[in-house]
Parts: C-alpha cells; sequence; structure tokens
C-alpha cells in the first residue's frame, strides 16, 4: 500500500520534467543547437558544412554520404518509411518527382524567401516545382559537354569532333592508331546519360498535360540515339562496360580512354578517381547531330530536398538556402565541390574562377561552361523515374549479353514505365 | 510390451501392484510440483526472441503482401499512399516473367553448386579419414578458412580474379563474367565458401563410425577405396542429408554473390536471382508491397522442397536401417 501512494507523485514529476524538455517553439541558441543532419554526395561537401558550422552555432549540421544517386534516393524511401530520414538531402532532378510522390520531399513553398527564388531562373526553378509548389532548392545544374584528353589527342593526331559524325569517324581512327585505347565508353547502366542525349536529339520522354501524361520513352529521336551507339558497339569503336568501377578507372589513368561525354561537374570526378591526369584534359561542347546546332541536354544536376520527416523544417530551410543561393555558399559549391552552380550569382562569379585541377590551363573553361548553360533544352521527369533507370539498366544490359539490339531494349523500358504508370493510378495517353 | 512408468528406485524393492489398500506408499521423490513453471520460465527468452524477430515480421510481411501503393490526391504528380489491394500482388508476382527467368537462373546455379559441394566435401571428409594420412590438421585448416571470408570479400576477391583486365586465368580464354561461363563462376564462389563447412560436418559424421567395424572390413579383404564406397559413405547418410539440406536452403537464397559481381559486369542484370528481384521491388523501384509478396512466394516454397527433401531423406535413412 505504501508504493502506491508514491505512485501518483512519481507520475507528476515525470510529467512536468517531460514538459521542460518539449520547448518545440523555443529558439536554438548556441548551448542548445539545432541539430541537422544532411545526406550528400558531393566532392569536399564536408569543408563547405564547416564553414556554415563555424559561422552558426546555434545550427549545428552533419553531413554523411550516403552514396551516389541512386543510393541516396533508395535509402530515403526506406528511411522515410521508418521516420527516420535524414533532415535535408541531396536530390538529382529526375529522381526528385518519385521522391515527391513517395511523401519523400517535403512542400517548402512557404519556407523559402524570395531573396531566395530570385537567385535562380525560372527554367531552373522549373525543374523543382510540380503542382506549383516548391519542394527542392536548385544546387547545381549538369549542362552536357565533353571532356577529353588534350594531350593524347595532340598525341595521336586527332581532331576535337563536334558532330556525332564526326564523333564515329574519331572513334575509328583511335582504334586504328592505338588497339589498346577508346575514344568513349558507352555504359549501359547510365540512363542519365543517354536520357540527356535523347533530350538533344529532340525526345520527350516524359510530359504531362494537366493530368495525363504522355511517355515517348521510344519515340524516334531515342531510337535513332539507340541505332547511332548500338552501331559504334558493333563495329567495337567504342568499349561497352560499366564506367567508374575500378577496372575503367584504371583505364582512365592509364590514358586508354580519350573522351568522356558527360557534363559540367565531370572534372570533379575523373579528378577524384585519376587524380594523376589533372592538367591534361580539356573541355569542349558536346558533339551536335547537325552542324551549327548548339543547344545540349541536361545531365544529372542534384537539388536539396527538406524531408517529411524533419522536426526542423525552418531551420533546414535557412541552411540550404545559404547553401545553394547565396553568394557565399554558390562560390564554396564552385571552387570547393567543383559543381556548376544552379545560381545565376554562382554562375557569374565562376567567369572569374580559376578552372578546376582537372583542365588546368583552360582559362575559358567557366565562360564556355556559362555558354553552354544558357542553351539547354528544358525536361519534365516523370514520377517513376526509378522504375525506368532500373529497367534500363537491365534492358541494355540483357541486349549487350544476349545480343538484342538497343532499340528493342528502349521498347522494353517504355513498356515497364507505362505499364508502371498506369498500375499506380495515373492516366497515360500516347 | 508396454514398459511401466520408471519408478523411484528406493520404491523398487518391495513394490505391489497399484491397487489395493496394502499399496505401500513410495518414498518421496522429487516434488513435481514446481517442474513445468520452471521449464516455461528457461524457454521463455528464447520465445520471446523468436516471436519478435521471427514470427512478427513474418506477419508483417504477409499484412505488407496484402496491401498496394495507388495514387490519391490530385495534379499531375499525387501521392502514392497504400491501400488494401488484396491478392493482386501474388497475382502479379506470380505471372512476372521475369520471377520465373531469376528461379530458372537460380536452379541452374544450385544444380551446379550443391551437388559439387558436397561431392567435393564428402572426398576431403573421406581423405582426411584414412589412416595413416599426413598433415591432417593443416588440411583440416586450410579447407575450412574460405569459410571464414565474408560472403561479400568472398564474392569481391573472386570477381577481380574473374575481371579480364586483372584475371591470372586470361590463358584459358574463358570469359568469366559473361553467360554462360557466369553460372558456373558465381555457383564457384559459393562451392569455395561452403566445402569447409560441410566437410567439417561430413568428417565429425565419420569420427562417429566405431572403427572396429574398418577392422572386420579389412580382416574380409577390403581396400581402402572399398571401405570408403560401400561402409563409410552408408553410414554417413544422414549426415550427408543434413549437410544436403542446408545447402539446398542455401542455393534458394543466393544473393551475396551476384549481387555484389552486379557492378563489375553487364551480364548480371538487377533482378538475376529471386532475392534480388525482392530487394529490388522493395527499395529500387518503391514496390515493397509486391516484394513481399514474392518473398512470401519464395518463402513458401523454399518450405515445401525443404520438407520434400527430408521426407525422401527419411525414407532412405528408413530403409537403409
Amino acid at each position: 500500500m505504501r508504493t502506491r501512494a508514491h505512485i501518483p507523485l512519481v507520475l507528476a514529476v515525470t510529467l512536468a520534467a517531460s514538459l521542460t524538455g518539449c520547448g518545440g517553439g523555443s529558439e536554438p541558441t548556441a548551448d542548445d543547437p539545432v541539430q541537422l543532419t544532411y545526406w550528400s554526395w558531393a566532392p569536399n561537401i564536408e569543408d563547405v558544412v564547416a564553414t556554415w558550422n563555424a559561422e552558426n552555432p546555434e545550427i549545428q549540421v552533419s553531413v554523411t554520404d550516403a552514396g551516389g544517386n541512386t543510393d541516396t534516393a533508395t535509402k530515403l524511401v526506406t528511411q522515410t518509411r521508418a521516420g527516420n530520414a535524414p533532415d535535408m538531402a541531396q536530390v538529382e532532378y529526375p529522381t526528385l518527382p518519385s521522391l515527391v510522390v513517395g511523401e519523400v520531399a517535403a512542400d517548402i513553398t512557404d519556407l523559402i524567401d524570395d531573396e531566395t527564388l530570385d537567385a535562380y531562373t525560372d527554367s531552373t526553378l522549373a525543374l523543382t516545382t510540380f503542382n506549383d509548389a516548391l519542394y527542392a532548392v536548385p544546387q547545381d545544374v549538369g549542362p552536357m559537354m565533353m571532356l577529353y584528353r588534350a594531350d593524347r589527342f595532340e598525341e595521336l593526331g586527332l581532331e576535337v569532333p563536334t558532330t556525332w559524325e564526326d564523333y564515329a569517324r574519331t572513334a575509328e581512327q583511335v582504334r586504328q592508331l592505338d588497339p589498346s585505347s577508346y575514344l568513349g565508353t558507352f555504359s549501359t547502366d547510365q540512363t542519365g546519360f543517354f536520357a540527356g542525349m535523347a533530350q538533344q536529339a529532340g525526345a520527350q520522354w516524359w510530359s504531362v498535360d494537366g493530368e495525363a501524361w504522355s511517355v515517348g520513352i521510344d519515340d524516334d529521336a531515342s531510337l535513332a540515339v539507340a541505332d547511332y551507339w548500338q552501331d559504334l558497339a558493333d563495329r567495337d569503336a567504342v568499349q561497352v562496360a560499366p564506367i567508374l568501377t575500378p577496372e575503367w578507372n584504371a583505364q582512365v589513368a592509364d590514358g586508354q580512354v580519350l573522351t568522356w561525354p558527360s557534363a559540367v561537374w565531370a572534372p570533379g570526378v575523373i579528378e577524384d578517381v585519376a587524380p594523376d591526369t589533372a592538367g591534361s584534359w580539356a573541355m569542349a561542347p558536346l558533339p551536335q547531330w547537325e552542324e551549327g546546332d548548339s543547344a545540349v541536354g541536361l545531365q544529372g544536376g542534384s537539388s536539396s530536398i527538406v524531408t517529411t520527416s524533419s522536426d526542423h523544417p525552418e531551420e533546414a530551410a535557412e541552411f540550404l538556402s545559404w547553401l545553394n543561393s547565396s553568394d557565399e555558399g554558390a562560390t564554396a559549391l564552385l571552387t570547393t565541390v567543383n559543381n556548376y552552380p544552379a545560381a545565376t550569382a554562382g554562375q557569374e562569379a565562376a567567369v572569374d574562377t580559376e578552372p578546376p585541377a582537372l583542365v588546368a590551363g583552360q582559362d575559358d573553361y567557366y565562360a564556355l561552361a556559362a555558354d553552354i548553360a544558357s542553351d539547354t533544352l528544358p525536361v519534365t521527369w516523370g514520377p517513376n523515374y526509378n522504375v525506368t533507370n532500373a529497367a534500363f539498366a537491365d534492358a541494355l544490359g540483357a541486349a549487350v549479353e544476349g545480343g538484342g539490339t538497343f532499340r528493342d531494349a528502349l521498347v522494353q523500358v517504355q513498356e515497364t514505365t507505362v505499364s508502371d504508370m498506369e498500375e499506380t493510378g495515373y492516366e497515360v495517353t500516347g | 510390451m508396454s514398459e511401466a512408468a520408471p519408478s523411484p528406485p528406493q520404491a523398487a524393492v518391495g513394490q505391489h501392484s497399484d491397487h489395493g489398500p496394502l499399496r505401500r506408499t513410495t518414498a518421496p521423490g522429487p516434488r513435481r510440483v514446481r517442474g513445468p513453471r520452471a521449464g516455461y520460465g528457461f524457454v521463455a527468452p528464447a520465445v520471446v526472441f523468436f516471436a519478435a524477430f521471427f514470427v512478427l515480421p513474418v506477419v508483417y510481411a504477409i499484412y505488407l503482401s496484402l496491401r498496394g501503393a495507388k495514387l490519391t490526391g490530385g495534379g499531375a504528380l499525387g501521392i502514392r499512399r497504400e491501400t488494401w489491394v488484396g491478392l493482386s500482388n501474388y497475382r502479379d508476382s506470380l505471372t512476372d516473367p521475369e520471377l520465373l527467368a531469376s528461379l530458372g537462373r537460380m536452379l541452374v546455379i544450385g544444380a551446379v553448386a550443391v551437388p559439387v559441394t558436397l561431392g567435393a566435401a564428402l572426398l576431403f571428409a573421406l581423405l582426411l579419414d584414412v589412416p595413416r594420412v599426413r598433415a591432417t590438421r593443416f588440411s583440416r585448416t586450410a579447407i575450412f578458412m574460405p569459410y571464414a571470408v565474408p560472403g561479400v570479400v568472398a564474392s569481391l576477391l573472386w570477381g577481380f580474379l574473374y575481371l579480364p583486365s586483372t584475371t591470372p586465368f586470361a590463358f584459358t580464354g574463358i570469359s568469366f563474367l559473361d553467360a554462360p561461363a557466369l553460372f558456373g563462376s558465381v555457383a564457384n564462389i559459393a562451392v569455395w565458401s561452403g566445402v569447409g563447412f560441410n566437410m567439417i560436418i561430413l568428417y565429425t559424421a565419420l569420427q562417429s563410425v566405431p572403427r572396429d567395424v574398418y577392422e572386420a572390413a579389412r580382416l574380409d579383404g577390403c581396400g581402402e577405396w572399398q571401405i570408403a564406397w560401400r561402409i563409410k559413405i552408408p553410414l554417413v547418410v544422414p549426415a550427408l542429408a543434413l549437410t544436403g539440406l542446408f545447402s539446398l536452403i542455401g542455393a534458394l537464397q543466393i544473393y551475396g554473390e551476384p549481387q555484389t559481381l552486379r557492378p563489375l559486369t553487364s551480364s548480371i542484370s538487377s533482378t538475376w536471382v529471386p532475392l534480388m528481384k525482392v530487394y529490388r521491388d522493395a527499395f529500387a523501384t518503391d514496390d515493397i508491397n509486391g516484394a513481399a509478396a514474392t518473398s512470401v512466394v519464395l518463402a513458401l516454397g523454399s518450405l515445401l522442397l525443404s520438407l520434400l527433401v527430408l521426407r525422401l531423406a527419411q525414407r532412405r535413412t528408413r530403409s537403409s536401417s
């Protein structure tokens, strides 16, 4: 009986003590900082975050690399289901709609002030706005261009190709002059690269009219791109293998891969995998289908989301605004992370900056990048890019393996994407 | 002849029949009242863990498999929310050609890996059991060591031994990471890892055979080969059945080797074996309900197959004894 009398008192004290801990509306102070978690795979991002932490003791951010884009997006979905996702994460533009649909990315329209919004062009903001709501802060953009080994081109007496026809001819030349090298690698799991090339050829993989979607992954422009690479693969003019594997990295370091058609963020990646080749590379505009054209697609490029699991969305939005759109943050992204910032201020600052170490010596690198970035094609990404990505790698891999054509693989991807959208409940026309 | 229940030794002397008032009460034996309760107490932690980490997740998986994510909300994108869909996930799973293809590949790998593993394990165990064999301790350790290597490390190790640019086996001209050699390559990793464990089990079973059986056989003129073939192997059939069942279940659940090799080659798709398909559905394409249905189907299939194998093994053991 004696024990029972104490229970109400104990309960009251515990309740009172716990209530003092849940001061949700109180301001964070330097002694009681808000702890935020941020997932990002951008190289050297820890240094940029450290700058923020030093200047903002009341909001402390810890950054983790959760793997590349596909891994991070996958983990975000699982962690959100478990209620355990980080406060903020880096997400590539193609993956963003599927995260909006999966209730991972929070609506931050009310958390981002006009000053941040003014830092971007309308077309950049269109990449992160859906149904008139803003879901992410654009971080960098990836206009496509071609990295090439300037020293090896000189050694073999090659001219930098300006059209895809030139590229095919140069690829043959390389194989004849140096049988151990390839002009480039066609990777079966780089959906982003193929999508960018299809964009450049005029394809629209997804388009939406009101609520009705159209999926055109196997439209004529995309099939033409598939045929082009099929032809090069059949003639052994390009290597067909996964890129960024230890084997490919070793080949790059040895100078056996002469170009990497990708995007403006490429120098940072190559410097990571083959640091000894720094200084031997240069950047050229991506080859065009028609001589004289200049528009290119986008490959990759990331934005930052605030997750629906975050307990401190306002502080998270504040950090992301600083990181991506402020002068200090955008410049840090440019110089430390070697990304091409999406914020116009960052792009303008870039023109006066030293080129990345990989292309040291090409002083007009950022001026060229600014030119390329100003002429990119608009793109809409569908709600199930993750399904398309998985199907693409499987279908192309099966084609390479079993002797099928890339064309048939694209048709397969189209079918898989459309049936998944219809299964979920979307209206898909044409 | 039915046996009487064992009675305490003191009562054995002078025990009359059970009926009649002249029945002498037995000396007090151990009190039985507390027995059952103590037993439950000892078993309780194991039952709790079993329920929490095995039964509950299985129930949750079955629950997930009966639900699906459908579009709600308006606008072009909308939101996907989980709702009740009944058995449609099972229907989709069972009619999926990718699942059937992956099952086929798994069976091919199993058909290579299981007999080779058991055959090699039996051979090594028999060799180690030959009298006057030397370096037994070194051989046992050397054969067992691959089992101690974690699965992912073993796959990476062999992956680099298979890659065209780093392989020391280039002289054979075999392309290890392209079909059809790919099945053998993946099976090889499983064999390399599993032989040691199975060999230890079979060797231990051989040790428990009384030595005079062999003496009698030798007196009758049997050579070592005949002893192995006609005496040792039949006597370890129960252990063989055990290792066979383990290897079969392991083959049905093959996952780590192909998943780790996948970045090294474009010949392994994301649905190459059934468990890879479950992983891709659950995490890459955000279809956890379909993945739950597939895993329930796989679990039931594995259960049926294991019961079948056990039934066959029991029948053989019974018929041979």
